[in-house]
């Protein structure tokens, strides 16, 4: 499998934040899913990907070549969709369109035209006309009619309802049956479930975990009891309380050493415990 | 940069602009402190960046296969194209005004050549301020067009007074054309030097300031 993107100990200080040498990388025709709660450092890294932001350290790479030097070629081959983007709010459609794709040498006038119809989009329109979801489907469409190869969503489904999530996230299934890649960055885990192939778990502005969606749930198991003894305190990560006691993760390798059961999770429950764990920590 | 450019006209242009070009014709008002005429520009320019903000203009910019610095040069060739636009207009009323019967301007500078050349001296010298804080921080335009608003306070200031007080300009600068034809034009050659230079140098400086810059 091709890796599509390199990042190696990438840093970027602030006075009250930092991302802190952040590594992983993605594979080809794979979606990875980001997740980590609001302000865990997913978006500072995806803005510094594409050059957004300057970093204090660390190196990116877009196929193989550093993204310093080559960001004319790489930006070629990237869509960037982000649920805060709306450009130009008065302008139509058309006119938008009509720019951008005298930057893309590669610009598919087909293709554009087939995702205009299959996401019911109107050039007459303006951005201030559209809703968040269409928004998102109009940027979708610039990116996938120049030919990218590689998409950077941030947040892309947050706000939208229930029914245009769910179009969004078959359209990304589409696009990875076609063979492109995407990172999409979100805090609304059930998206993942549905859709991620891996996972990049960020918190504190830290990698904390980078797998198959797949090994990352089943390296833990969710345990629901009424009290524990202090002993197995080493052994129970973030335990909260419950409707009906408290709940805990335990890893996987440990569950059978509790005097009570545990069950299967996913990855709503792993993060907010994690995140329960990184807190008190 | 011709894409760029097109952006530029295409996306960025704010709707005021024309009519801060049409104020040109503020050349044939008679008493008026017509370097006043260039600044009118100027707001037209921080409209543009006003609304660019607005409209996220850089960040749509950014996602776009181009290198950081071209954002700005592609922001200074509009720039520079409205100038010459308003420098071109600027002479027709001038000359219109000539034709029309021009009259000594109380207010500071006469409708003519020099006229032209204190249009170049302005924009070239309003660059170095504008450009260099605008690009420092493209989300503070409020503060650059302050900092704008000042100089070209201190320029028409300086304008009306020295029409008064400094001999050469009260009385070779300052006089009906085509008396002095020779020193206004030297002075007209002098301002695009100055123009060339001052812009090149703020451009210099903006892409070294936009290199840096985060964008959030």
């Amino acid at each position: 499998m091709k890796t599509v993107l390199e990042v190696r100990d990438l840093e970027k200080i602030y006075p009250a934040f930092r991302l802190d040498r952040v590594s992983f990388s993605l594979e080809e025709g794979k979606i990875t899913g980001f997740i980590g709660r609001n302000g865990a450092g997913k978006t500072t890294t995806l803005h510094s990907l594409l050059g957004f932001l300057s970093p204090n350290g660390g190196e990116i790479r877009f196929w193989g070549e550093d993204f310093r030097g080559h960001e004319q070629e790489i930006k070629q081959r990237i869509g960037f969709v982000s649920a805060g983007m709306s450009f130009y709010n008065r302008k139509k459609l058309k006119t938008i369109t009509a720019v951008t794709k005298r930057f893309y040498g590669t610009w598919d006038e087909a293709a554009y035209r087939r995702y205009f119809e299959l996401f019911s989009l109107d050039e007459e329109k303006t951005p201030e006309k559209l809703s968040n979801g269409m928004k998102i489907k109009y940027l979708l469409a610039l990116a996938l009619s120049h030919g990218a190869d590689l998409l950077i969503l941030d947040e892309p489904t947050s706000g939208l309802d229930p029914v245009s999530r769910e179009e969004l996230l078959e359209i990304f299934l589409d696009l990875r049956d076609e063979g492109k890649t995407i990172l999409f960055s979100t805090h609304i885990t059930s998206d993942l479930d549905k859709t991620a192939d891996n996972i990049l778990y960020i918190a504190g502005g830290k990698i904390r975990a980078e797998s198959s969606i797949e090994a990352f749930v089943r390296a833990y198991r969710l345990a629901e009891y009424e009290e524990a003894d202090p002993a197995l305190d080493a052994l129970l990560i973030g335990p909260r309380r419950s409707k009906n006691g408290k709940t805990a993760l335990v890893r996987a390798e440990d569950a059978g050493k509790l005097p009570f059961a545990s069950r299967e999770t996913n990855l709503e429950e792993i993060m907010v415990h994690l995140e329960k764990e990184a807190t008190e920590a | 940069m011709k894409n760029l450019l097109k952006k530029e006209l295409s996306l960025c242009l704010h709707p005021s602009t024309p009519l801060m070009l049409a104020l040109s014709a503020l050349a044939l008002v008679p008493n008026y402190p017509l370097s006043l005429i260039y600044f009118y520009l100027t707001l037209g320019l921080f409209f543009i960046c006003l609304s660019g903000r607005e409209n996220q203009d850089v960040v749509y910019t950014m996602t776009l296969p181009i290198a950081r610095r071209d954002l700005v040069g592609a922001r200074f060739l509009l720039t520079l194209l409205l100038e010459l636009v308003q420098m071109l207009l600027c002479f027709g009323f001038i000359q219109l005004h000539r034709i029309l019967g021009s009259t000594p301007n109380a207010a500071g500078m006469d409708a003519n050549l020099a006229l032209l050349g204190e249009g170049f001296l302005f924009f070239g010298l309003y660059h170095l301020v504008f450009f260099p804080s605008y690009y420092r921080d493209v989300n503070k335009v409020g503060v650059s067009f302050v900092k704008g608003a000042v100089f070209a306070a201190v320029f028409v200031t300086a304008d009306i007074v020295g029409c008064y007080a400094v001999p050469f300009m009260r009385d070779v600068l300052d006089t009906p054309d085509p008396q002095h034809r020779g020193a206004k034009l030297v002075f007209l050659a002098v301002s695009v030097l100055v123009y060339a230079a001052g812009t090149l140098l703020a451009l210099r400086i903006s892409q070294r300031r936009f290199e840096r810059l985060d964008i959030r």
